[in-house]
């Protein structure tokens, strides 16, 4: 049983939060849920119910395959490029000297952009018209290149931007967890006769593994939710080919008033990710200790 | 041949000197103590011997080889330390391993090793565990268990039992002299505290300020000091130490005697005093004596004796147990 101090502690400070939960994370999903089955333009009432409709229509169709393959390869750059970019570049610069301040500064400003700030400027660096990418072409005296309109360069190009915005994040990160290493551990395994690389390999990537699997989580939730660089860059195209499924919502959800289908694809997201969450729950965290 | 040697070893970092010239030769199979108050640069010289810091100039030798410039795992030390600095990811058995696995040993070879580390330390059932899960005593008999494997030409041990509690010390304090014995090598031990030193040294290295004040067994430390500074820092408590009037009827500036060497009478004595303060440890019984011209005296008495503040008492410095020393602090 809970005593009187308890009670009231749940009874005062437990309504405010759940109020705010419910009203803007439970309401909503509920709402998007019910919108689901319905063919409903986002104006009006709700009255044309389509049953499973919208999530057959997704199912088949090829630019949503697309923009998914282009979530998961965002995942697996996240995981496989950006992680490992970020933990070597922090084992490079985690020791506290006046240039290794200075390289974390330039390395994590980009991550303090707006968003839909870093997709304009990196968008005007593209520009095979008038951008810098221009200007470096003229220069050269060869053709324009239009790297975002083209379909082969084009997702390559919004993954290097995501990599070169983010990555900085996931360092200042293990920067710190680096930072937090006991000294003596290090001295230790070098008295061992450990080489600088088997320090890092069994003593300082091992210390620092809840950080790299804290990370490795921020990068996946992450990369499932990527929107506002890609509209900027290539508004998902070119021919829909760069979409990621919150920029494909977005385009055929709402700028096409499709909001019943847009509901569909947020469904579809949001088991996306509470799947991933509670399976890297389970698999990665669970299974090697505390987070 | 000396175990080590060093030569005219100097330390700085930046502008400031740590260690300015030391010379010093350590015999081999000798439990060696570098005791020092905090800051005397003890560690510093330990540090040193390790390779975990440069020397600023000067050559250290280990077993007659040139080791100034050789990396660390490749002096053939091994060191322990003050936070036992155990792997809190690996076991116990490859705590203990760690060294071998690095220097590509057969894993048959390891485990063999380890075993009969682990039997001598009495770790065995614990092979399985990480550090997390043992007491400081069982980390710390770990982190000796890492040296020994090794087999190396000396052990550093940098302050390894301060972190442990009284009773457990004096117990691992007993473990790491019958260590020594059994295996027979160099060590090296630093402390702040003298009484380790003193129990578990058979030689017996002070610094102070970066400077080697003096070397020798614990007792040729405790009996003939050769500087003001060793003569209050060896022994508890203290010496007691005056100068002025009575330092110069000595013919000295400072005089000293240790509180067990002052005979104790009711009447008469050399000085006369008040006891202001009796401490009772059991055993022994500290007074603390108000002498008029010269001040606080100390005095060690048998567990039984019944003096009491307020009394007074005659106290008489025993011949042949004084010490003197000159303006600079050096014997006479």
């Amino acid at each position: 049983m809970y005593d009187d101090g308890k009670l009231t502690t749940i009874f005062l400070f437990l309504p405010p939060a759940l109020v705010l939960f419910t009203i803007f994370v439970i309401w909503p999903i509920l709402n998007a849920t019910n919108f689901s089955f319905y063919k409903w333009s986002g104006y009006g009432e709700l009255t044309n119910f389509v049953g499973m409709q919208n999530f057959q229509r997704l199912a088949n169709h090829s630019i949503f395959h697309q923009s998914i393959w282009n979530s998961v390869k965002l995942v697996l750059v996240s995981l496989l490029i950006q992680i490992p970019l970020a933990l070597t570049m922090a084992l490079l610069i985690y020791k506290k000297t006046s240039v290794n301040t200075a390289f974390r500064l330039i390395f994590f400003a980009p991550y303090i952009l707006a968003e839909v700030a870093t997709g304009l400027i990196w968008s005007f660096i593209f520009d095979g018209d008038y951008g810098v990418t221009a200007q470096i072409t003229q220069a050269l005296g060869i053709d324009p290149i239009y790297i975002l309109a083209d379909k082969n360069y084009a997702f390559l190009t919004i993954i290097t931007v995501i990599i070169w915005k983010y990555f900085g994040y996931h360092m200042m990160i293990f920067i710190a967890a680096l930072q937090a290493v006991p000294h003596d551990l290090l001295e230790a395994a070098e008295i061992d006769g450990a080489s600088p690389w088997r320090i890092v390999w069994y003593v300082k990537i091992p210390l620092i593994a809840h950080a790299i699997k804290l990370s490795a989580f921020f990068a996946i939730v992450g990369a499932l939710q990527v929107f506002d660089i890609i509209i900027p860059l290539t508004n998902g195209g070119p021919s829909n080919s760069t979409h990621s499924i919150v920029s494909y919502l977005y385009y055929f959800g709402l700028v096409q008033l499709n909001v019943g289908y847009g509901s569909a694809v947020g469904v579809v997201l949001f088991l996306l990710c509470i799947v991933t969450a509670f399976s890297y729950k389970r698999f990665a965290i669970d299974k090697g200790g505390e987070l | 041949m000396a175990a080590l040697e060093y030569i005219n070893i100097k330390k700085c970092f930046g502008p400031v000197t740590v260690l300015p010239d030391i010379s010093l030769t350590i015999p081999h199979g000798s439990f060696t103590v570098f005791v020092g108050p905090s800051g005397c640069g003890k560690s510093t010289l330990l540090r040193l011997t390790a390779g975990l810091e440069d020397v600023t100039a000067g050559v250290l030798k280990i077993d007659g080889e040139d080791v100034t410039d050789k990396q660390a795992s490749a002096r053939g030390i091994a060191m322990v330390f003050q936070s036992y600095a155990l792997y809190p990811h690996m076991t116990l058995a490859d705590n203990i391993g760690f060294a071998l696995k690095m220097a590509g040993l057969p894993k048959a070879e390891i485990r063999r090793k380890v075993e009969s580390a682990a039997e001598v330390l009495q770790l065995t059932p614990l092979l399985a565990r990480k550090p997390g899960e043992l007491s400081g005593g069982q980390r710390q008999r770990v982190a000796i268990g890492r040296a020994i494997v090794r087999e190396p030409k000396v052990f550093l041990f940098d302050e390894p039992l301060s972190n442990l509690d009284a009773a457990l010390r004096t117990q691992m304090r007993v473990e790491l002299a019958q260590l020594h014995k059994r295996l027979g090598a160099t060590m090296i031990y630093v402390t702040h505290d003298q009484v380790e030193a003193m129990t578990l040294a058979d030689r017996i290295v002070v610094l102070n300020k970066g400077v080697i004040e003096q070397t020798g067994t614990p007792m040729e430390l405790y009996t003939r000091p050769q500087t003001l500074f060793v003569a209050g820092f060896i022994g508890s408590p203290k010496m007691n130490l005056f100068s002025g009037k009575v330092a110069a009827a000595a013919g000295a500036h400072t005089f000293g005697v240790r509180p067990e060497h002052i005979d104790v009478s009711e009447n008469g004595g050399e000085w006369r005093g008040e006891v202001r303060f009796v401490e009772r440890l059991g055993s022994d019984t500290f007074l603390h004596v108000e002498v008029p011209e010269i001040g606080l005296i100390i005095v060690r008495m048998d567990g039984t004796s019944t003096y009491s503040g307020g009394s007074t008492i005659g106290l008489t410095p025993r011949a042949g147990f004084t010490h003197r020393f000159n303006e600079q602090g050096a014997a006479i």
